[in-house]
């Protein structure tokens, strides 16, 4: 009791102390005093250890001489990598064994640093125990590679660290080296991409802190490296590698310790809601229309992403990685002179003199790498980028240079993706320089999850993929259709670049980028037709996928409104292939199988349109826009523009296109009569023949249609000719051919009993099937044509995503019309397009119809019920 | 208090949400959801190839509410997410016998 009570008089301060200098160190790191806030903070703690080790009072009594210890760091702190939140891990070693009294040691030195709230861990081992621990386990290996020692004897640490090498280093690196390295990769697979995610892991994903600490393990074990200096010394990087490497360290270690600040935990997880904060408290500032916190986080995964990539090429180069055996295999010569392939099986240049006599070999090496399919070597990557000045003008606006770009483009991505490894060089920036604005750019949304550059590569990887036989399972229909087209190079060229224009604040970045692509193309020699293709499609690459998720689908007009502006079923393809990689590159919030459904139905209904062409070819679009400013001209004294405007955007393209524009004049004041009556009608004669135009322009139901023809037969007027169109404000606008009445002395009284039989067809009052089964018996068909071809009714769900057609080829009769339309009103269907046509006895009639939901009907049970409804009032059907 | 599940077309999902804000409802979980009911799939051939597109990709809208807003909110979203074809959707009112906020913890029509 006593001894405790001493102890806490005497070494509480200590603790203390080490709790101020820890608050004014952070104090300080927040003022952004101490760029090495690490270093001096592991300092005060080895402060704290070497005064408790001075006057310990446990210390003195067990026995030093004969069985000396010391207090050796670990992990981080062993690496003078201390954060506000990191464990202290400790080591106290003893020469011989652990001697009981180690337990009032531990009290006496650990206690008081939980007290003021740190994380300790320690052990307690005998020399002998703690190296036969570390050949077993590869934790407590790792963290001994890491060892420094504090306090103690110093002889015992260095014993340590010799035993280490010589018992486990040197017998078996190589496989405890590749324990590591397997580590690691399970590591980056739960931990994900850092130099990728939207909340990136600082310490365990890929680009973070602990890839550099493999790499120092890997280097301690395999070629005894001691301390970071050494990866230069030692040959492992450039100059230049090291001083990034170094920037990039200090960066993402001032990241990390910040967010132990902020989150004031041991946090290594940048979520959401500490970006912000962190980009103030980092001082960023808004400049070239980005945010703060979108320039923080492009600067983050800019050092995140040199430091995975550093990770990588050291495992490489060691001829480390998975599957060395087989790259050892490979001794294809190559063609190229001036390069070569390295020992290990990677590109290389043979000289760097041979660049400077033939820049073209910097293009070259790509090629091969990609032809061949081996990574370019370390030094050729190094020599590429401090000769990627030779990359100008001339030799990026060269054919040959072009035509190589454009081969690495289109071939398949092979394990080593080509086009990585030139925007990794700075090669690409080079050759394209409007690549230069959208490097590592970020967008702070939850929705992208790659800057924009590397999004760009990895949509034309997943077009790419389209191709390949993963693709042909994964995605059929876009393997299908990558594979039909004519000129692969000029969608990869769009996917390239159609977010070029992101770089541009102002406009929206499609038209921006259609605009640089277009400029750039020229200046790379591309032709008019090849430069608007690859412009339209990246002005066009939002279309369908805002039309598909923010139109209503079921509407014709939602797909002929695209199909006008994509104009060809080629252009099309492209750009569905396009929209579908765009959506997967941007992550998975954009592309789920939901949107997948959505995207591919517009497809089909836009091709569908295309292929039939006639609503949306180019000329069909001039002359529905010229029509459009003659109904204007003569109606525009008389009614507002506004109002005018409105009901176009009721009238479909088939009726835009078909009707004159004064007979659209002639149904738009109609339909400005029509008031509340349920009908209005107008009866014109026609100069030239004996026939009457009958327009009706009405509120649309179903079986409207019929019911006119009906009382059209009622009254011995002859159909010849019938169109109907809906316009999408629920108005029928029906105009009949028929034969002038028999009585044409009385004809207006005639027209006056119709429009009143009419009007009680439609109220239900009069049943136009029973007054016209009377009528029709007294003038059935006199003769029947005898070698004629027999009836025909055609179902075809095919031609249209957005109708039934039904097609009726038969011999006209007195009735007819009515008795097929009835037959498809009995049916549950709507007529919504009809075209009759009689010439001389032989009858063909097309229906567009829907059922009375406005869907197709298209189940076999149905398309059956449909033919024998209508064949049933057929003549030679009918019993 | 109710809950309100509305099935809606997809393009409509700002319609309503305007809508529900402009009545002063101020929150709502939304999912996208596939399915069918009597706007039954159906199938599209492209090159001989048959794609079937049987569930077709909805919006689905949560929302809880005191139980007199409930026509009200109904009545909202049914104007909003008409658009008189098949396929408009279809609206769900449930009992709810509890709701709680889990950072005060309170109860009842205070967690709405």
């Amino acid at each position: 009791m006593m001894l405790t009570n001493a102890k806490k008089i005497k070494f509480v301060p200590a603790a203390e102390q080490l709790r101020e200098k820890s608050a004014h160190l952070i104090s300080d790191f927040l003022k952004r005093k101490t760029p090495d806030f690490i270093i001096e903070h592991a300092q005060i703690l080895d402060d704290y250890f070497f005064e408790s080790f001075e006057n310990s009072m446990i210390g003195p009594k067990m026995g030093m001489e004969k069985n000396p210890y010391a207090i050796i760091a670990l992990g981080g702190y062993g690496r003078r990598e201390q954060f506000i939140h990191s464990d202290v891990d400790l080591l106290f070693l003893f020469e011989k064994y652990v001697p009981d009294e180690a337990s009032d040691l531990i009290q006496e030195v650990v206690y008081p640093l939980w007290d003021i709230g740190l994380e300790v861990g320690y052990a307690t081992r005998s020399l002998k125990e703690c190296v036969k621990l570390a050949g077993k386990d590869l934790e407590v290996l790792t963290s001994v590679l890491d060892a420094r020692l504090i306090c103690g004897m110093s002889y015992l640490y260095s014993a340590l660290m010799e035993q280490l090498r010589n018992k486990i280093a040197r017998k078996r690196s190589r496989k405890i080296i590749k324990k590591i390295i397997e580590n690691s990769r399970l590591r980056h697979e739960v931990f994900g991409d850092s130099a990728f995610l939207l909340e990136p892991n600082l310490k365990e994903g890929q680009g973070g802190l602990r890839d550099y600490h493999t790499m120092l393990w890997i280097t301690k074990l395999n070629s005894n490296l001691r301390q970071f200096r050494d990866f230069e010394y030692y040959g492992f990087l450039s100059h230049d590698e090291f001083q990034s490497l170094k920037k990039a360290l200090h960066f993402i270690g001032s990241v990390r310790n910040c967010l132990h600040h902020l989150s004031d935990r041991k946090c290594d997880q940048l979520y959401f809601e500490y970006q912000i904060k962190m980009a103030h408290a980092l001082k960023f500032e808004t400049a070239n229309g980005q945010q703060p916190v979108e320039r923080f986080l492009s600067k983050l995964h800019g050092h995140m992403e040199f430091l995975k990539q550093q990770h990588l090429m050291l495992i490489y180069e060691l001829g480390l990685s998975k599957n060395l055996k087989s790259r050892g295999k490979i001794a294809r010569p190559n063609g190229v002179a001036g390069l070569e392939i390295t020992e290990n099986g990677m590109l290389n240049f043979v000289s760097s003199e041979n660049i400077l006599d033939d820049p073209s070999l910097l293009m070259k090496i790509f090629e091969e790498s990609a032809a061949l399919n081996i990574p370019l070597s370390a030094e050729a990557k190094r020599l590429i980028r401090e000769f990627s000045y030779l990359v100008d003008e001339e030799f990026s606006s060269s054919a040959k240079q072009i035509e190589s770009f454009e081969r690495i483009l289109v071939k398949p991505i092979s394990t080593f993706n080509v086009l990585n490894e030139m925007l990794n060089t700075g090669f690409l920036i080079r050759f394209i320089p409007d690549f230069k604005d959208i490097n590592n750019r970020i967008q702070y949304d939850e929705y992208h999850l790659y800057p924009v550059d590397r999004h760009l590569l990895r949509t034309i990887q997943y077009i790419k993929d389209f191709g390949t036989s993963g693709g042909k399972s994964k995605h059929p229909l876009c393997n299908d259709l990558y594979k039909g087209l004519k000129k692969r190079s000029l969608l990869l060229w769009a996917a390239l670049l159609h977010d070029i224009g992101k770089g541009k604040t102002g406009v929206s970045h499609s038209v921006s980028g259609a605009k640089i692509a277009g400029e750039l193309l020229q200046k790379k020699g591309y032709g008019a037709e090849d430069i608007e293709t690859v412009s339209f499609l990246i002005k066009e690459h939002l279309l369908l996928v805002k039309t598909a998720t923010r139109r209503d689908l079921n509407d014709e007009e939602t797909a002929v409104s695209c199909a006008r502006k994509i104009k060809d079923v080629d252009q099309l393809k492209m750009l569905y292939l396009l929209t579908v990689a765009d959506c997967m590159a941007t992550g998975p919030k954009a592309w789920s199988d939901w949107t997948a459904a959505l995207l591919r139905d517009l497809f089909f209904k836009i091709s569908k349109i295309l292929e039939k062409g006639e609503l949306a070819s180019r000329e069909a679009i001039e002359a529905i826009e010229k029509k459009k400013a003659e109904v204007l001209g003569l109606a525009m004294p008389r009614y507002a523009k506004d109002a005018i405007e409105t009901l176009f955007g009721f009238m479909s393209p088939r009726y835009l296109l078909y009707m004159p524009s004064a007979s659209i004049m002639e149904h738009i004041e109609l339909y400005k009569n029509s008031g509340a009556d349920a009908f209005v009608w107008n009866v014109a004669k026609t100069f030239d023949s004996n026939t009457r135009t009958v327009t009706i322009c009405a509120k649309d139901r179903p079986g409207l249609f019929s019911k006119i023809a009906g009382t059209f037969t009622l009254n011995g007027l002859d159909i010849l000719d019938a169109q109907i169109f809906t316009w999408r404000n629920n108005i029928a606008v029906d105009i009949f051919e028929v034969t002038p009445p028999a009585d044409q002395i009385f004809e207006e009284e005639r027209w006056q009993k119709a429009k009143m039989q009419l009007q009680e067809a439609l109220s239900g009052d009069l049943d136009l099937k029973k007054a016209l089964k009377e009528k029709i018996s007294v003038y059935r068909p006199e003769k029947r044509p005898v070698n004629g071809r027999p009836h025909q009714i055609n179902v075809d769900n095919e031609s249209s995503s957005f109708f039934t057609i039904v097609e009726v080829f038969t011999y006209d009769f007195p009735g007819l019309l009515f008795m097929i339309t009835d037959a498809i009103f009995r049916c549950g269907l709507d007529i919504w397009v009809a075209k009759i046509a009689t010439k001389v006895d032989q009858v063909v009639d097309v229906f567009y119809v829907r059922d009375f939901d406005g869907q197709k009907v298209d189940l076999p049970d149905q398309e059956i019920m449909i033919k024998n409804t209508v064949e049933e009032i057929l003549p030679g059907f009918s019993s | 208090m109710k809950k309100v599940e509305a099935i809606i077309k997809p393009f409509k999902l700002d319609d309503v949400k305007e809508a529900l804000n402009e009545i002063g409802i101020q929150g709502m979980t939304i999912s996208e959801v596939k399915g069918y009911g009597r706007q039954k799939g159906h199938k599209e051939i492209y090159r001989g190839a048959e794609y079937v597109v049987d569930f077709i990709p909805k919006i689905k809208i949560e929302i809880i509410v005191q139980s007199e807003r409930v026509k009200e909110v109904m009545d909202t979203i049914q104007k909003a997410a008409y658009t008189g074809k098949i396929g408009d959707g279809k609206i769900f009112i449930l009992p709810m016998e509890e709701v709680i906020r889990v950072r005060t913890g309170e109860k009842g029509e205070d967690a709405i």
